[in-house]
């Protein structure tokens, strides 16, 4: 086989390099600071900001809030070797990109809709009961076996969730076991099942080899295709995760972005983080990985081939749908509670 | 039975042990990365493809940029916004690209990674019917086929199955304080999509009696530390870590292990669990402002503790400045030598602070 090119600096195969670096007038800025505020992620802006932001959002087309996105994210200039895209690090995480992933993913919902079996199921699961969901969902069935939960309580025992919230994985067992919709509409609106961490100790330890933490999956789908989620302030967190990780996926093909963990939202990580992280392109060029580059290891940026071959994927599996719901879910809360969805957003993200 | 103070006599425990051992193949690994480590550990990452080429081992991944490699979508599963389904076809086409280069072995960086292929993978198995819809989606999608691999391996097992090999062959240093002579008090935290999820079927050594990291550390010249809350979860939990509110829960899970452990005087603490490094890493900076309680024991993945003893540079390779607990005072024990002006030089050896 041939030694794959992790060690090739041309990876990918280079273009004729840009002569200079673009200016702000092509859409690429370099001055962070004086940035438009629809590129801030602060989330302490005043409401006269928010409306200038919603206001500047909503006056562009779905043409040109794409077009003006991805004419940003294609800028470049020759660094190190190969291509830097200074435009990534602005776009992240930010209302303007937001806008665009609801107005694009709207767009690949409507042009490759038709047809999609696995929509078609979800669709259809959100009409039906949520017993029906527990009998028929693959994960659920897989996470409760033949011989059903004995209530001995292993699971809860050793539960990180358990120790430090209100929270019992044996009680949801028991719940999901005897079936009763009332008591499983109560739980899917609950902050409960969002509270475990999804690791998975509950699982070997199960003399029933049941699956709590497989169960407990299943329940967060169907509480947010039902829209239960929006009851609870953990629930309804999963705003902030669509657009964190769906954010990243859509955009990055990767759930976490390098610039994720900014020292500013990470002040637990401590001053050695703050040093790292206020220099972390010079870091990573140090120790070979590409920072917002082309290239394969951390921080590359990846081929828009690659990225599109997996939207079609994450479409035809649901992800698409699963996002729509989550977001017409939350607009709707936002305008029952007279916010912007940008406020909602930064609400959902901060609250509890 | 119990003989000389043993629950099991050496044939049993063999014959059990059997039943936790997986298959590793010498080479043929296709490599996928984490979406994480490579954020925070960058060296970590980098180190990867170091050392698959210094054993010799034949290995690729993407062959072409344009159908290059992805993320699992493991943490959007775990973290409730991909359906399964979405995360089957997402590692179907990394099946797919290995298929393509010719190799059955996958092997990745990321634990929730390794979880997520086993999990895809038991699925098939378990699920009649699944495979065919799978198929015929990805097709349908992106024109790609897939065939299950034979073997899901985390790049840990790789580092274990060459353990004695690394250590004969390239190693220069041992854990083990040089000037005392004593072997290193070494905490092994095993992230729990490793061990946990289908213990007899990918894990070395099962949940409880995990070998994986435990394993390099003695063959390595340290000792192993057993404490009560070993097999605690750190607490990442994914919206735990990544929603800021909820952040507390993952930091108490630290916070208990830590105090757990102390007692025991741990030189070090090995992960493979990208996850897993950064919290256990750097909410100890944390635990200390809030508590007063200065814990601050290294945590190393097992590539920065095998490039360190290869001899491999601290800064320029194994990145140790990038850290939260200062991994300073560990060569120090071990004599490792290092240049501390070195540590915050970025590209072109610029000095940054």
């Amino acid at each position: 086989m041939d030694k794959f090119d992790l060690k090739n600096q041309a990876f990918p195969v280079q273009e004729t390099p840009a002569e200079d670096y673009p200016n702000e007038s092509q859409n690429c800025i370099k001055n962070t600071k004086n940035l438009p505020i629809w590129f801030q992620r602060d989330f302490n802006l005043s409401k006269k900001d928010r409306e200038i932001i919603r206001k500047y959002l909503d006056g562009l087309t779905d043409d040109e809030i794409i077009e003006i996105y991805y004419q940003m994210r294609d800028q470049k200039e020759p660094w190190d070797g190969g291509y830097f895209y200074p435009n990534i690090q602005i776009l992240f995480g930010t209302p303007f990109e937001r806008e665009k992933d609801r107005r694009e993913q709207k767009i690949w919902n409507e042009k490759y809709g038709e047809g999609n079996e696995v929509v078609a199921w979800y669709k259809g699961a959100k009409e039906k009961s949520c017993v029906w969901w527990l009998e028929n969902h693959i994960i659920a069935r897989h996470a409760l076996s033949a011989s059903g939960c004995m209530s001995c309580g292993a699971c809860t025992a050793l539960c990180p969730a358990a120790e430090f919230f209100d929270y019992n994985p044996r009680i949801i067992m028991e719940t999901v076991q005897e079936k009763n919709e009332d008591a499983i509409i109560q739980l899917l609106k609950s902050d409960t099942i969002w509270y475990c961490t999804q690791c998975g100790s509950c699982k070997p330890k199960c003399p029933r080899e049941n699956n709590p933490f497989g169960m407990i999956s299943s329940l967060r789908q169907l509480s947010q295709i039902k829209g239960y989620h929006v009851y609870s302030v953990r629930g309804r967190q999963q705003y902030a995760a669509r657009h964190l990780w769906g954010g990243n996926l859509w955009n990055r093909a990767c759930t976490l972005y390098f610039r994720d963990p900014s020292w500013e939202a990470h002040r637990d990580f401590g001053p050695r983080f703050e040093k790292y992280f206020k220099n972390q392109e010079a870091y990573f060029r140090s120790i070979g990985a590409c920072p917002d580059m082309d290239g394969s290891l951390s921080g590359r940026k990846v081929h828009p081939e690659t990225l599109h071959e997996v939207r079609r994927l994450w479409h035809a599996g649901g992800g698409l749908y699963m996002w729509e719901l989550i977001e017409d879910s939350a607009k709707k809360q936002a305008d029952e509670l007279g916010i912007t969805i940008d406020e909602y957003h930064d609400k959902v993200k901060t609250e509890g | 039975m119990i003989e000389n103070n043993r629950l099991f006599s050496e044939v049993g425990r063999e014959s059990l042990w059997k039943r936790y051992i997986k298959d590793i193949p010498d080479d043929g690994y296709f490599l996928t990365l984490s979406c994480i480590l490579g954020a925070l550990y960058p060296g970590s990452e980098a180190m990867l493809p170091k050392v698959y080429d210094l054993l010799g081992l034949n290995w690729g991944t993407s062959p072409k940029p344009e159908s290059g490699w992805t993320c699992c979508s493991g943490i959007a599963y775990h973290g409730d916004i991909m359906p399964i389904e979405g995360t089957l076809l997402t590692v179907a086409r990394l099946w797919s690209i290995a298929q393509e280069i010719g190799v059955d072995a996958i092997t990745m960086s990321c634990v929730t990674s390794f979880g997520i292929h086993c999990e895809c993978k038991d699925l098939y198995e378990q699920e009649p019917g699944l495979k065919e819809k799978i198929d015929r989606l990805l097709k349908q999608s992106c024109g790609r086929e897939f065939e299950i691999p034979k073997h899901i391996l985390h790049i840990s097992d790789v580092y274990y199955h060459y353990r004695d090999q690394l250590r004969d062959n390239f190693m220069k240093f041992q854990l083990i304080d040089e000037k005392t002579g004593r072997h290193l008090n070494v905490v092994d935290h095993v992230g729990c999509h490793y061990s946990k999820l289908f213990p007899e079927e990918h894990s070395l050594g099962g949940s409880e009696y995990c070998e994986v990291l435990s394993g390099m550390g003695t063959a390595w010249g340290g000792k192993e530390i057993d404490y009560p809350e070993r097999r605690h979860c750190c607490g990442m939990g994914f919206r735990q870590c990544m929603i800021s509110p909820n952040r507390a829960g993952t930091m108490a899970s630290v916070h208990k292990k830590m105090k757990s452990m102390s007692p025991f005087q741990p030189d070090l603490i090995i992960t493979n669990c990208p996850g897993c490094q950064v919290f256990i890493d750097k909410e100890q900076w944390a635990i200390h402002e809030i508590t007063g309680e200065k814990y601050f024991i290294p945590v190393l993945t097992y590539q920065e503790v095998a490039g360190l003893l290869m001899g491999w540079d601290p800064y320029e390779v194994v990145g140790i400045q990038f850290h939260t607990v200062p991994v300073e005072p560990l060569l120090d024990k071990i004599g490792i030598p290092y240049d501390p002006s070195e540590s915050w030089l970025g590209a072109n050896n610029r000095q940054l602070y």
